[in-house]
């Protein structure tokens, strides 16, 4: 095996890594949100509802639920999965386990905001919805940054978890090449690559940040 | 503008998504599950998966005009992965004995035998000296269920001091050679695979844990895709091309059934 062709090989599965990495937040930053709210509403049976299921995400094990997501049509209705696209079932999975996690994020933003803030919006005659969408919203996204930040980088290295259920990211194939050349050389290069692709995740979260302390 | 930077990458990874379907010229895929730390039997050479079994698996499909994919899966999930049809078969140096009644089996092509490696410089000459060490198997394999309290070796696999079951063959061998487990029972293939990997670190054992043979696992009751795959994996034995893909791959001829 030489030096580039493992490379080849690991960039290929990086190619996966980042797929379920992009998805998986694209699902899950918007999820976050009404999951938050439903979790906060004043009915009992909605925020009930909610808080079961954050309660039941962020208790079971991540490699469970993927598990479960997956053969669940099997499991429940004996569903062949042939034509189930594992990389669905690893997103859908991710999605929802991460947007559990977002949700709690936003809510402690949400109640971090002053309570004084409302009471002035109310004040200037502002609607409840206006309320939110322009005063509590914007300030809720600039607190929550760092927060967000630590599970978006988490997720980076989740994402070896889609092995679970056959999907070969970046993880898997420095094992296989490993097993394939009883070698430790392609572990500590996918190792380079987690950090470097890290990296970059939190240059951007910083710069994120930066570009909304509009107050200084 | 800058919403294009952010939905390019988007729009990349999403044909990427759909771009992996199945085929649409009608042409029948025969997806066979392995387990790509078992080198020789299925391994990753490049881009590609190679192997015995999967070349095996590759030389049956191009006879039957099928579409050969090879699918690594999760040794741990590979009931559920057949039964669930996920894969078509799990062909992967896969030990029939202890597995008769789980899956409809082709029949025995390759007679295996389980062995123990230790260290060249390690005191452990034979079973006996066994008793007190630790001893690393692979997991949900049947040495690990044999060795085990209430398996057919318990008599061997007592006296160890521990048995600790390991997620694959590569960290099996690694921790072998790092000291972690004092030997470890693995199939004769793979073990004369890591020897030769690794020359003058192990050495294995004259004495056999216990004797076992090769076939290919299809879903309990699918007799008829079993069928039609041993009757052309039996051409291909008569024609001499499995010998030829055991010498290829490092495995003892004699060990081949159908011959």
């Amino acid at each position: 095996m030489t030096f580039w062709s493992m490379m080849q090989e690991l960039l290929g599965g990086l190619a996966v890594s980042v797929e379920i990495f992009f998805f998986t937040l694209l699902i899950a930053l918007p999820l976050g949100f009404p999951v938050a709210l439903g979790r906060m509403s004043s009915n009992w049976a909605v925020s009930g509802i909610f808080r079961l299921f954050i309660s039941i995400v962020r208790g079971t094990p991540l490699m469970l639920q993927i598990i479960f997501v997956y053969f669940a049509p099997y499991i429940f209705f004996k569903m062949p999965l042939s034509h189930y696209p594992r990389l669905f079932a690893t997103v859908l999975a991710f999605g929802f386990n991460y947007a559990a996690y977002f949700a709690e994020i936003y809510r402690g933003g949400i109640l971090s905001i002053d309570v004084g803030q409302r009471e002035a919006a109310r004040a200037l005659g502002m609607s409840r919805r206006q309320t939110f969408l322009r005063i509590i919203l914007p300030q809720t996204i600039k607190r929550v940054i760092p927060a967000v930040g630590n599970e978006v980088i988490t997720l980076v290295k989740d994402t070896s978890l889609a092995f679970t259920i056959a999907v070969t990211e970046m993880f898997t194939i420095a094992r296989q090449l490993s097993s394939a050349h009883t070698s430790m050389m392609p572990l500590i290069a996918a190792g380079v690559f987690y950090y470097v692709f890290n990296y970059f995740v939190a240059f951007a979260m910083e710069k994120l940040e930066k570009r909304l302390s509009y107050y200084g | 503008m800058k919403a294009l930077t952010i939905l390019a990458p988007l729009a990349i990874a999403m044909t990427m998504v759909c771009g992996c379907g199945h085929e649409n010229d009608g042409t029948r895929r025969f997806t066979v599950g392995f387990d790509a730390d078992f080198p020789p039997y299925g391994f990753k050479d490049g881009s590609e998966y190679k192997g015995f079994d999967l070349d095996l698996a590759r030389a049956v499909c191009e006879r039957k005009g099928w579409t050969f994919v090879a699918n690594p899966i999760n040794w741990d999930a590979k009931d559920m992965e057949l039964n669930s049809g996920s894969i078509d078969c799990i062909w992967n140096g896969f030990t029939m004995q202890g597995r008769e009644d789980a899956y409809t089996f082709s029949s025995a092509y390759v007679d295996n035998s389980q062995v123990v490696l230790v260290k060249v410089d390690s005191a452990i000459n034979d079973f006996a000296s066994l008793a007190g060490k630790v001893v690393g198997v692979q997991t949900d394999t049947p040495v690990a269920k044999a060795l085990a309290t209430g398996g057919d070796r318990q008599d061997l696999g007592g006296t160890f001091k521990a048995l600790v079951v390991e997620p694959n063959y590569n960290q099996l061998v690694n921790e072998l050679d790092m000291g972690a487990v004092d030997a470890v029972a693995l199939d004769v293939g793979v073990a004369k695979r890591k020897m030769s990997d690794l020359p003058g670190k192990f050495r294995m054992l004259d004495e056999i844990v216990m004797k076992e043979t090769y076939g290919i696992g299809f879903k309990k009751g699918n007799t008829a895709l079993r069928d039609e795959v041993e009757a052309v994996l039996r051409e291909i034995a008569n024609e001499g091309l499995m010998a030829e893909l055991a010498r290829k791959y490092g495995i003892d001829e004699q060990a081949l059934i159908l011959k």
